[in-house]
């Protein structure tokens, strides 16, 4: 089953009076349960790939299906619900909310589904413990090393059981070793749950525990390849 | 959620929110203490005015107040026991008591001048006028006769010391011209300067002598409180239809012009430094609330980003103002409280206000409506002025929020 089927999807932005093409004409199609890894030099557009697969974004032209519908003409609102409901997000910089505890940051996406406080504490113990930092629960992210914290955002990107999760270069600010054991974990979490991961990244060592790699360059894609 | 967040968030940058929060307390507390002082003031002036000579209200002959300036002789009170009766049945009424103003001359043997006379009951006067102070002598007391009491400015321009005999000439009723000697038993002072410099003040059966006349002309009542003024005024003049007595009552703000207007006064002047402090107040909060925004940037990305519609931002950073006013108004209001009652305890000396010669201690007034007003105003202008930000903190591109996270 696909998750999201991207048909034609090109996007410019305009700087100045310059425009620069950042997607020309992406057609892709990612599938339940996949582990997807968008590669290619910088600039060559998988933020933006990205953004476009998570609702941030839309397209200037081409459509998205996500679940089978077009998500290219939705409001702000409807996107936002979908990007609450659907989508999971771990980010380069974690981008946890540092006036909120780990377990706070994590539950935070439960509260915008307003989903009740027994299910809310009972889902976010659970991912905390699988995640590894139940211990932490009550830190404030100031006091966690960056991996810790990036598992902090898997556990929030995952806590609601979204569709897909997107990772833009998750491991970018994190060492080498620290960054195989969060792929390790995304990958694990993958399996056990059977989500969707795609993920952005540079690094070789890190590419190999994709399914799929997808390269771009130019904002076109380059050639698939399987591992 | 967002109260958490927005709890949070302000106790973040703590050296900031406290200083908002000063600004907000500070603009709420010099409202409460201005806004304090000038009620006092008025309330002072008031009490001093009514106090001074004008009692709560006058009650004379009806048509007297619109035409009696020209003729006071015929529109006397000539049942003067009846009314005092009257009056005086009433519960609330402290005290009343009969007088007759007219002028006349006084002199010396060297100087004359002219003045206003007042025709006062020794005994029941003291009662009304109690702000008249007496500077030199004593003042009249029940029994005097041919004795009078000067004020301060007239004495001053006489020369004439208590114990001098003097000369006091006015018309009679009837238009013929009398004289009489008196003696110069004291001399007074009352708030009112202008009233000091032309007024003396005569036993009433000594003026009723020297004007041959049984009659009175006004009658000055003192109640035991302020704002029973208009409620008592309904039942005398309920009580003058019953015992057909054609009389008429004049309160004292209709009488006191000058109160009135510099009330008015001061309330404008007022009104501008209310919308100065909420001006000071918009502007800090709105200082803060951008530059939190511009800060968190990042996380508003992150927030939309995880699906917070923009409504969620606006509330989050409206929420932020609110609780701000809200910690700032208490803290005003509080703060406001305790200064107002110390001042009021230390109490402040005043210089006497135009047109006057007592020096007075002035308090700080606690008005619960005032302080529920400021409070408001603090609340509101915190609100207002994380409108924009709000705004502007939702109006975002996701993305490029997003970037800003290093
Ligand atoms: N908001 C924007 N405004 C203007 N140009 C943009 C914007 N976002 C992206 N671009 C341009 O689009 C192109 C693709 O950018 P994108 O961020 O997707 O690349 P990337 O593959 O993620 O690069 P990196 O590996 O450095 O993160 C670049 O040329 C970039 O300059
Ligand atoms: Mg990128």
């Amino acid at each position: 089953m696909e998750v999201v089927k991207i048909n034609g999807a090109c996007k410019t932005f305009r700087v100045d009076r310059n425009e620069v093409k950042a997607l020309n004409g992406i057609d892709l199609s990612i599938n339940a349960g996949e582990f997807l890894a968008i590669v290619g030099p910088s600039g060559s557009g998988k933020s933006t790939l990205l953004n476009l697969i998570g609702c941030i974004e839309r397209p200037t032209s081409g459509t998205i299906l996500f679940e089978g519908s077009d998500v290219t003409r939705l409001s702000e609102d409807e996107l936002a619900e979908i990007r609450s409901a659907k989508l999971g997000f771990i980010f380069q910089t974690f981008n946890l909310l540092p006036v909120l505890t780990v377990r706070e940051n994590v539950e935070y996406p439960l509260h915008l589904r307003k989903t009740a406080k027994d299910e809310r504490d009972k889902k976010t113990l659970a991912i905390l413990k699988e995640v590894g930092l139940e211990a932490h629960a009550s830190h404030k992210p100031s006091e966690l090393s960056g991996g810790q914290r990036q598992r902090v955002a898997i556990a929030r990107a995952l806590v609601g059981a979204p569709s897909i999760v997107l990772a833009d270069e998750p491991t970018a600010n994190l060492d080498l070793k620290t960054g195989e054991d969060i792929l390790k974990l995304m990958k694990e979490l993958n399996r056990k749950h059977r989500t969707t991961f795609v993920f952005s990244t540079h690094d070789p060592k890190i590419m190999k525990l994709a399914d799929r790699i997808l390269e771009l360059r130019d904002g076109e894609i380059a050639g698939k390849q399987c591992t | 959620m967002y109260l958490r967040l927005a709890f949070r968030n302000i106790f973040r940058n703590r050296l900031r929110s406290l200083i908002t929060l000063a600004a907000i307390a500070f603009g709420c507390i010099s409202l409460t203490i201005a806004g304090g002082f000038i009620e006092d003031t008025f309330d002072q002036m008031r009490e001093s005015y009514i106090r001074s000579f004008l009692g709560h209200m006058q009650i004379s002959k009806v048509g007297y107040f619109e035409k009696g300036a020209a003729r006071p002789f015929d529109y006397m009170i000539d049942e003067p026991e009846k009314a005092l009766g009257a009056i005086r049945s009433n519960p609330s009424v402290a005290s009343a008591t009969p007088r007759i103003e007219f002028s006349g001359l006084l002199s010396t043997g060297d100087t004359t001048i002219s003045l206003i006379a007042q025709g006062v009951n020794p005994k029941w006067e003291n009662e009304i006028s109690t702000f008249v102070e007496i500077d030199a002598g004593e003042n009249l007391s029940e029994g005097d006769a041919y004795s009078i009491v000067l004020g301060k400015g007239l004495a001053e321009a006489l020369a004439a010391k208590p114990g001098d005999p003097l000369i006091l000439v006015a018309n009679t009723r009837s238009g013929a011209i009398n004289a009489l000697d008196v003696e110069a038993k004291g001399v007074f002072h009352t708030s009112s300067k202008a009233f000091d410099d032309r007024s003396i003040r005569i036993p009433i059966d000594t003026a009723q002598k020297l004007l041959q006349t049984k009659d009175i002309q006004t009658i000055a009542v003192l109640l035991d409180d302020t704002g029973k003024t208009d409620l008592v005024k309904g039942e005398l003049e309920t009580a003058f239809a019953h015992n057909g007595l054609d009389l008429e009552i004049k309160p004292w703000y209709e009488m006191a012009d000058f109160y009135t207007k510099t009330v008015d006064l001061y309330r404008r002047q007022f009104f501008v430094l209310k919308l100065i402090i909420g001006i000071v107040v918009v502007l800090s909060v709105f200082n803060t609330m951008n530059m939190s925004i511009l800060e968190r940037v990042g996380e508003i990305g992150t927030l939309m980003a995880l699906g917070t519609k923009r409504m969620g931002v606006i509330s989050l950073f409206l929420l932020e103002g609110l609780i701000l006013g809200v910690i700032g108004g208490i803290i005003g209001l509080v703060g406001g409280y305790l200064l107002a009652s110390l001042i009021s305890w230390v109490g402040i000396p005043m210089p006497p206000p135009p047109g006057a010669t007592i020096y007075w201690t002035a308090k700080i007034k606690i008005v619960p409506s005032v302080l529920a007003f400021n409070f408001g105003l603090a609340v509101i202008a915190s609100v207002v002025s994380s409108c924009y930000p709000a705004l502007k903190a939702s109006r975002l591109e996701i993305a490029d929020a997003l970037r800003h996270n290093i």
